[in-house]
């Protein structure tokens, strides 16, 4: 079998810088899953139908799936862990927990950093702005509803701390 | 099997090693499509590219810009960014209408016009308004040597079209609409997001009083490419705009489209629907204009 | 009504706090050194014999290191009881075949195993196995498939799985009696589960030789038929459930764990598959397809009074849950209403296509579908209002459905109707070629397992030294804070804050086995048993602190970690040392409790008759839609869903179920269709495959009444399954309200409404 050619991958995921070497068809998912130790990135569809895998690459939600792991070299990839933890939550994470906007969960990864990527450039979003902010995140539990409850919840309380 | 893999600085050299791969090289951009063609391929045995073009890092491409009497846009233009350009918004807002459209909005921040274009789908949602529109191509090859094709001789099939291995898709272009044009874009999807086109149409028309002095009308999905309705738009050219001249516009659109049936819509109702679409474009391009 | 302290709250979920955070290990997010990855070689063609399978290139494959068909697996056919202990007959048994064997029977049956060091290299060995395929006749269509001359899906066995009626009355007087009638054809199609968590699983063999699967599963006690695929002994086979991303019936049967455990055992070292999503829509169970007709008659004044059905549903290749569902059907055919007179003619089939299996809803969507249809036509002919025609006819507590059981609970049917139809408000205007439709639907959906299957769940309680609450149960989480619903339970009766109870779920080496996580029955039965094991451990505690503090024990409550006097005494103990005294006595701190529901048998199986399920939560949605009449377009503008839920448990919880099941209905009824062309399935991903998105969903209202009166903890019912039912029916009412024509086949496509408006407007 021919050897696989790799290429140096330098990225920042969360505010770390990473290094690992990767072939040209591994996605960014791949790496991020499986080479990085982000398991809080999903694979629901490996080809943009779902949204799970999002994450953001240079501040835009994009499908890690979708993005080949060499295309995001040198550049600053943030997921779900990177918008909030334990320690620090963000007002998103907070608010779909309490809004019951959290069922199987499989989705929530994707859905708030989708939410954050709206509510970084939109921080007074209408519905609908909402609504087409997501519409790349497949939800199969929750009917969106409480989604959208808890994204427009967040926008208020992060309004009202500036 | 082995794939190499190249991210080019520049234009030159991006040109020089599709010239120098000749066939054996693909580009990705978006790779919204390109990577779920991947997938469908290594799902089973078959084809890759000897060398994958990383043509993301030519951020002098992605540009929207009025330049005198024509809009330009770079290849590598986001879609995301057409949705919410105000020079898009201002002068071609069909093409605003149709990039919100495409796919979902995680799709849209990665997915470029050149990509769209050169994917060429029979149902690409930016090339229907940019028939419509009366675009151009320009595409480049090593040495920069350059080829600009009207949209309406760019496609030749699904997913096929005049580009060659060692081209690349540089510029979209198409003149700056006059004050007497109204337009207008229509999609009929399954959904409302992330929706293969069942039917899409875009509409430009030139009012002056009550004449239509002219028209164009492109249709998505109705055929194996997007297509104009150079027959309809005889129809309404130099005419004055009444309701039978509409319907008769819109029955000929109907001899005018040649779909298929597939898993989203059998060809008889994506062929009465082009003419229902059609009606509603024109109706409400005229509409427009009024406000 | 008792003042509860966490009962009736809506609180975050534990599980939702770690899914926020993103700490939740779910199936394929687990690996361990020197893992391997296992794929799996499927057939693409549904109907053929093998000739040969050559798989000696796979296995010389650098990085390969098994290759395994039907003659490695020790034991490949066996007929299961799909998790029942004993022999139920009827048909309830069916042939679980692990690998096709001389032959294949629908197109993405599974062929053989690998397992290698990389996916990559899995991917290439399944590529360099040769099987030889001789194609074979296939039937495709259940109603063809009934045919004697139909080719045969399974050599040796009739395609007919089983048949079953249901026999109230006589039909025929019965329509000799009606002033009107009204009959149909209904079919209803193939649909996916559509979980965003593909299927998933690790398997290892532990330190004591165990085999170990952690799999997202909604049924752990698969380790039965895991074991007897391998041979081994039921207590050699582990199996530990994993949070899973979604389950709605797909994962109820063995997915991934045989071959994982086939993989490991072979190779000696970890596995892990994970199935793409192609792979999953390609080759997991989905819901039945049925074709239904309908001939309901009633009177002038709107009474019923007879109906009957012939349901024939298809169960794909392989018998699975076809004639459970069947069952279900047969109960829930003729609807929430009084009849006297019904005739239920029931019909599984095997074809040479996909099988079918569980499904939310398991049956009672699909005849909703129908009969709810019947009722709207119905309403229309005799120029009656669909509430009101309802309302004449619906069965109130203590009245018995066609079957004979008598609805012993609250039946919440008209106020769930009247609550629906006013929470609409307004009815909005049309415009041009935008046509406003109005209309309900009400369902019924039992809860519980079936009372003939002898249910039981077991739960364990006990309280650690600090005070904090441990409990560990076989539960499985689906997503529908199945666990965290015990937690609250147990947080209730010990009086403890919610975040000082933790629970331990699915491992059938170390928790008490409280079945499967289906039918609804998980809140119903755990609950109940968890109620009991923690009244265990209150008794305990309380009879203690009653001597210590020399007050009669049913003067005392648990709360906020004491135990106080209710009388106002102003005595108080502390929880813990309560707990201390008890652990210096030797007193047991803990409980384990079994809660068995109430059985009954069905002496016979061909006809119905008598109680099926324990209880059934009636709930009833109404939806406006705006309906474009040129491009047959449906947009839903408001959806209201009003269900009796005996006793919310937690109302955040199931608000959420009733809104994820009003969009899961909702795609039922509009978009979803698994598209089969001659067995080959022609809508391979989520770009074919159509869920509603954020941008389809109508402005969701829900109401939740509580009529205490379930036979779950608290007076609860069941919701999970309910909150589908009546959605689809809902919405093509109030689309044929608004252009004057029906669809009799899911989903409502643009196209199909576009057809029958044409056919209306040509008849006149």
């Amino acid at each position: 079998m021919k050897t696989l050619k790799t290429y140096p991958l330098e990225l920042s995921v969360n505010g770390e810088w990473k290094k690992t070497e990767v072939s040209p068809e591994e996605t960014l998912l791949h790496v991020l899953r499986e080479k990085l130790g982000h398991n809080e990135v999903k694979e629901g569809c490996g080809k943009g139908d779902c949204g799970a895998c999002a994450v953001l690459l240079d501040g835009k939600a994009v499908n890690a799936c979708l993005t080949l792991a060499l295309q995001a070299h040198r550049q600053k990839v943030v997921t779900l862990k990177g918008i909030g933890t334990q320690e620090k939550p963000h007002p998103l994470q907070e608010s779909f927990v309490r809004r019951g906007a959290i069922q199987c969960g499989f989705c929530t990864a994707g859905m708030i950093v989708s939410a954050k990527a709206l509510l970084d450039e939109k921080p007074d979003p209408t519905r609908d702005e909402i609504r087409r902010s997501i519409s790349g995140n497949l939800c199969r539990c929750t009917g969106y509803k409480k989604i959208i409850e808890a994204i427009e919840e967040a926008a208020r309380k992060l309004k009202r701390s500036r | 099997m082995t794939m190499e893999y190249f991210s080019p600085g520049n234009l030159s050299e991006a040109l020089s090693l599709l010239g120098k791969w000749n066939g054996r090289a693909t580009l990705v951009a978006g790779g919204t499509s390109l990577l779920p063609d991947m997938r469908a391929n290594l799902l089973k045995p078959g084809v890759l590219p000897e060398l994958l073009i990383d043509i993301t890092r030519l951020k002098d491409l992605s540009y929207i810009k009025r330049d005198g009497k024509v809009i330009r846009i770079g290849a590598l233009t986001p879609i995301s960014e057409m949705a919410s350009s105000r020079v898009i918004l201002k002068y071609a807002p069909i093409l605003a209408d149709a990039a919100l459209r495409l796919g979902n909005h995680l799709v849209r921040n990665r997915a470029t016009m050149g990509g769209n274009l050169a994917d060429a789908s029979p149902a690409a949602d930016t090339a229907v308004p940019l028939l419509a529109l009366g675009a151009e191509i320009v595409m480049e090859k090593a040495g920069r040597k350059r080829r600009q094709i009207p949209i309406d001789r760019f496609f030749l099939g699904p997913n096929k079209t005049v580009r060659k291995s060692d081209e690349m898709i540089k510029e979209i272009l198409f003149p700056k609409p006059g004050p007497h044009a109204r337009m207008a874009y229509l999609k009929l999807g399954l959904r409302n997001a992330a929706a293969i086109s069942v039917v899409s149409v875009a509409v430009v028309v030139e009012i002056e009083g009550d004449r239509c002095e002219k028209a164009r009308i492109a249709f998505g999905a109705v055929a194996p490419k997007p297509i104009r309705a150079y027959g309809s738009e005889e129809i309404l050219t130099g005419q004055e705009i009444t309701e039978p001249l509409i319907e008769a516009c819109c029955e000929r659109a109907r001899s005018e489209v040649n779909p298929i049936t597939d898993i989203r819509a059998t060809a008889e109702y994506r062929r009465s629907m082009a003419s229902v679409l059609l009606k509603r474009a024109i109706q409400k391009a005229i509409r427009a204009g009024r406000e | 009504m008792t003042e509860f302290k966490v009962i009736g709250k809506p609180i975050p979920r534990h599980d939702a706090w770690e899914k926020a955070f993103g700490l939740t290990s779910y199936a394929a997010d687990f690996s361990l050194p020197g893992m391997l990855y296992g794929k799996v070689l499927r057939s693409k063609v549904p109907s053929a014999r093998i000739l040969s399978i050559d798989t000696s290139k796979a296995e010389r494959l650098a990085g390969v290191k098994a290759v395994l068909t039907a003659k490695d697996v020790p034991q490949n056919e066996s007929v299961t009881r799909f998790g029942q202990t004993h022999a139920i007959g009827g048909g309830f048994e069916g042939l679980y075949r692990v690998l096709a064997d001389k032959r294949v029977h629908y197109a993405g049956e599974p062929v053989a195993l690998v397992a290698a060091e990389t996916e990559k290299i899995a991917e290439k060995a399944l590529g360099l196995i040769r099987v030889e395929y001789q194609p074979l006749p296939g039937v495709f269509d259940p109603l063809e498939a009934m045919r004697p001359d139909a080719p045969q899906v399974e050599e040796g066995k009739a395609n007919i799985i089983t048949h079953y009626e249901v026999v109230k009355g006589d039909v025929e007087e019965g329509f000799s009696q009606s002033d009107v009638i009204v009959e149909n054809t209904y079919r209803v199609p193939f649909v996916d589960h559509a979980y965003m968590e593909p299927e998933s699983g690790v398997a290892w063999i532990d330190e004591n030789g165990v085999i170990v699967i952690r799999v997202s599963t909604q049924v752990i006690e698969h380790f039965r038929g895991v074991a007897d695929v391998l041979r081994l002994p039921h207590n050699r086979v582990r199996v530990i459930g994993t949070y899973v991303g979604g389950g709605f019936g797909g994962k109820e049967d063995i997915t991934v764990e045989s071959f994982l455990a086939l993989l490991t055992r072979k190779t000696g070292r970890p596995v892990k598959l994970t199935y793409t999503r192609e792979e999953s829509i390609l080759c997991h169970s989905k819901r039945h397809p049925y074709v239904m007709t309908y001939k309901t008659g009633a009177k002038k004044d709107g009474r019923l009074t007879a109906l009957q059905a012939r349901l024939v549903s298809d169960a794909g290749a392989y018998v699975y849950l076809s004639p459970w569902v069947l069952l279900y059907s047969m109960v829930n055919a003729a609807g929430p209403y009084r009849i006297p007179h019904v005739r239920v003619d029931g019909h599984t089939v095997l074809t040479n296509t996909i099988f079918t299996s569980a499904n939310r809803g398991f049956g009672a969507p699909q005849v909703c579908f129908a009969y709810e249809s019947q009722m709207d036509e119905l309403a229309k002919k005799l120029r009656i209002d669909p509430v009101e025609i309802r309302k004449i006819n619906y069965l109130k507590k203590g009245e018995a459905l066609a079957t004979g059981q008598v609805l012993e609970h609250h039946v919440g049917l008209e106020e769930t109707t009247d609550r629906a139809a006013c929470a609409l408000g307004e009815r909005p205007r049309g415009k041009g070629p935008i046509k406003i439709g109005r209309n309900i639907a009400s369902g019924m959906t039992s809860y519980g397992k079936m009372v003939f299957l002898h249910d039981t769940s077991r739960s364990y309680v006990s309280m650690e030294m600090d005070g904090s609450v441990t409990i560990r149960a076989g539960i499985q989480d689906i997503g529908g804070g199945q666990a965290s619903s015990l937690c609250q339970i147990v947080a209730e009766v010990l009086g403890v804050p919610l975040e000082d109870v933790k629970i331990y779920i699915a491992d059938t080496a170390l928790t008490p086995l409280s079945g499967t996580t289906t039918a609804t029955r998980q809140l119903y039965m755990s609950g109940n048993a968890t109620l009991m094991a923690a009244h265990g451990v209150r008794k305990t505690l309380l009879r203690k602190a009653s001597e210590m503090m020399k007050v009669d024990p049913d003067r005392l409550d648990l709360a906020d970690r004491e135990v106080i006097d209710q009388e106002g005494t102003g005595k108080t103990l502390s929880l813990t040392d309560v707990v201390k005294a008890c652990a210096s006595d030797g007193l047991p701190l803990y409980h384990v409790a079994l809660f068995k529901a109430p059985t009954r048998n069905l002496t016979k199986y061909e006809r119905i008759e008598g109680d099926v399920f324990p209880d059934f939560t009636f709930g009833t949605h109404a939806a406006d839609v705006a309906v474009d009449e040129e491009t047959g377009k449906v947009e839903v503008l408001k959806l209201v869903s009003c269900y009796d839920v005996g006793t919310a448990i937690n109302p955040l919880s199931v608000e959420g179920q009733v809104e994820g099941g009003a969009v899961y209905g909702m795609g039922y009824g509009l978009t979803e269709e698994v598209l089969l062309e001659q067995g080959v399935i022609k809508t391979p991903s989520f770009s074919e495959y159509l869920l509603p998105t954020s941008m389809d969903v109508p402005e969701m209202e829900t109401l939740l009444l509580e009529s205490g009166d379930g036979v779950g903890p608290f007076g609860a019912k069941g919701i999970g399954e309910p909150s589908v039912c009546s959605v689809a029916p809902a919405i093509c009412n109030a689309v044929c309200d608004a252009v004057g024509a029906r669809v009799f086949d899911l989903p409502l496509t643009p196209e199909k409404v576009v057809k029958v408006l044409r056919a209306k407007n040509r008849t006149g």
